[in-house]
């Protein structure tokens, strides 16, 4: 009785452009971008604090054009990245009061709250202190 | 009166024959508003093109036998319907991400060896004796765990996930979901057990929420929701000393 | 089939998530309204803005409070972006930004960003308290 090889099966290859074939991909690989312009940004600022080391009479704020379209573009990643992150908190967190699992909507309007009250208190003492 | 017809374009891929896979065309006929993609598929066997290999079950959404790509989708053949699709052509592929064996027709040898490795079923340190009758729960227990226990192993998620496509050695959606199903059972003592594979560095970690294997979902599993719950208790296992979830 | 050797917890990936979870609140919550004030409205003197002078600026970083919740922001959002970035190249198909001497370079990115932010913090407008 002759014995066949096993007949070769088709390997799958993952096309390189996989995350423009679809909107949700294409969305998520923005989400995972946003960390770069973010980052950028929080580099900017390390950069300003450091600036406050140096003599008064030299210092000298960003405030180009150019360094103001630079924030309204990481202010849109980051807008992103909160509302993206924030909602999906409401999957990741799961606890029980009194042997009830509390919704998600609930968590997630809880985090958006949160977002609220650290944005007006952020914005409020880079404001306050200013004067 | 005109018939209608659909044009249904089927991956043909013959191991012997075929160095790579190719489209054929097909025109079915639509007869009926209620015909899905897989009736298709059983008018193309049974009266074009016999040779033609696919998997298919139930035809009810249950088994999970029938999944496949429509265009470009992972969905169940028996629960697509042509009128979403008519007059355009339909595009039937194989599951994306695993090995092709003929046709439509995929490998799925890696994803029963991840089933097996999450030991899907309940494990007691001790048997409860057969005097003692049966494991009781409550509906509020069951509720713990039910939405993870409906899935029907149809591994669209898998089709779903592109880490799963660029990594093959990630443990991936659907036994995530059903580890963490006995994992929530209040029957079951077999977490630590569990925990090496679910824990490891292919497991659960290489997830990045991509969430799309709960957007393919046919059965409303929430896959996503699973691997990432059980990254937070596993952390939270870690990190407070006396965190146990058994 | 993978080897039964390396099924077992993963504790450093474990806390890199950890980690990642954390510094992506503190990110969501916190850098939307610095980019506002401090990136767009400060600059179009829309409002006054504590970095737009050296003495309001170096009133507020000489505070210890401030330069712990610095710290704190900077520490745990660049380890989220070094942990986001990197897998942005694994989904990019760069296959080696999952070895060990890539999770070395941005994590250890993520360190020395850390670092060099306590330097400046504590280089940078003397605690008055």
């Amino acid at each position: 009785m002759e014995t066949q090889a096993a007949p070769r099966e088709y390997r799958w290859r993952m096309p390189g452009n996989w995350w423009t074939r679809n909107r949700h991909y294409f969305n998520y690989m923005l989400r995972e971008f946003s960390s770069v312009p973010m980052a950028l940004w929080m580099l900017w600022l390390l950069v300003e604090i450091q600036r406050a080391g140096g003599a008064a009479s030299q210092y000298q704020p960003h405030g180009s054009p150019a360094f103001i379209a630079f924030s309204v573009i990481v202010l849109l990643f980051s807008l992103y990245h909160s509302v993206t992150f924030l909602s999906l908190a409401g999957t990741i967190l799961h606890f029980k009061v009194f042997d009830r699992p509390v919704p998600s909507r609930l968590i997630v309007l809880a985090m958006f709250g949160m977002w609220l009250v650290a944005s007006v208190v952020v914005a409020f003492v880079l404001v306050w202190f200013a004067r | 009166m005109a018939d209608k017809t659909l044009s249904i374009k089927a991956t043909r891929f013959d191991p012997q024959h075929d160095e790579k896979p190719r489209l054929q065309s097909y025109e079915v006929p639509f007869y009926d508003e209620s015909m899905v993609v897989l009736d298709a598929l059983n008018y193309i066997k049974s009266h074009v093109d016999g040779s033609l290999s696919y998997r298919w079950s139930c035809r009810m959404g249950i088994c999970g036998s029938c999944g496949m790509m429509v265009n470009g989708v992972p969905k169940l053949t028996c629960s697509a319907f042509l009128r979403d699709y008519w007059p355009r052509p339909v595009v039937v592929e194989p599951l994306n991400n695993f090995p092709i064996i003929r046709d439509l027709v995929i490998d799925m040898d890696d994803f029963m060896h991840k089933l097996k490795a999450i030991k899907p079923w309940i494990i007691r340190k001790q048997d409860i004796p057969l005097g003692a009758g049966e494991h009781r729960q409550t509906n509020e227990q069951i509720d713990d765990f039910r939405q993870f226990s409906q899935c029907i192993n149809c591994m669209l998620c898998y089709a779903a996930c592109p880490v799963y496509g660029l990594n093959g050695e990630f443990l991936g959606p659907a036994a995530t979901a059903l580890g963490r199903r006995y994992n929530l059972d209040s029957r079951d003592e077999g977490l630590k057990i569990r925990l090496p594979v679910i824990a490891e560095a292919e497991g659960i970690w290489e997830c990045s929420f991509v969430g799309e294997c709960s957007v393919v979902c046919p059965k409303g599993v929430d896959p996503a929701k699973a691997i990432q719950q059980t990254k937070l208790d596993t952390t939270l296992r870690f990190v407070l000393p006396y965190g146990s979830r058994e | 089939m993978r080897a039964e050797a390396r099924q077992r917890p993963a504790l450093a990936h474990l806390f890199f998530w950890f980690l990642f979870s954390q510094g992506g609140v503190l990110a969501a919550l916190l850098l939307p309204a610095h980019v506002l004030v401090q990136g767009i409205l400060g600059p179009l003197g829309f409002v006054p803005v504590v970095d737009r002078h050296h003495d309001t600026w170096i009133n507020v970083l000489g505070n210890p409070l401030v330069k712990l919740y610095l710290l704190v922001f900077f520490a745990f959002a660049f380890f989220h972006y070094a942990h986001r970035i990197r897998y942005f190249l694994v989904d990019l198909g760069v296959h080696a930004a999952k070895s060990v001497p890539a999770q070395v370079i941005f994590y250890g990115g993520a360190v020395v960003v850390t670092l060099i932010t306590l330097w400046v913090l504590l280089t940078t407008a003397p605690l008055f308290h």
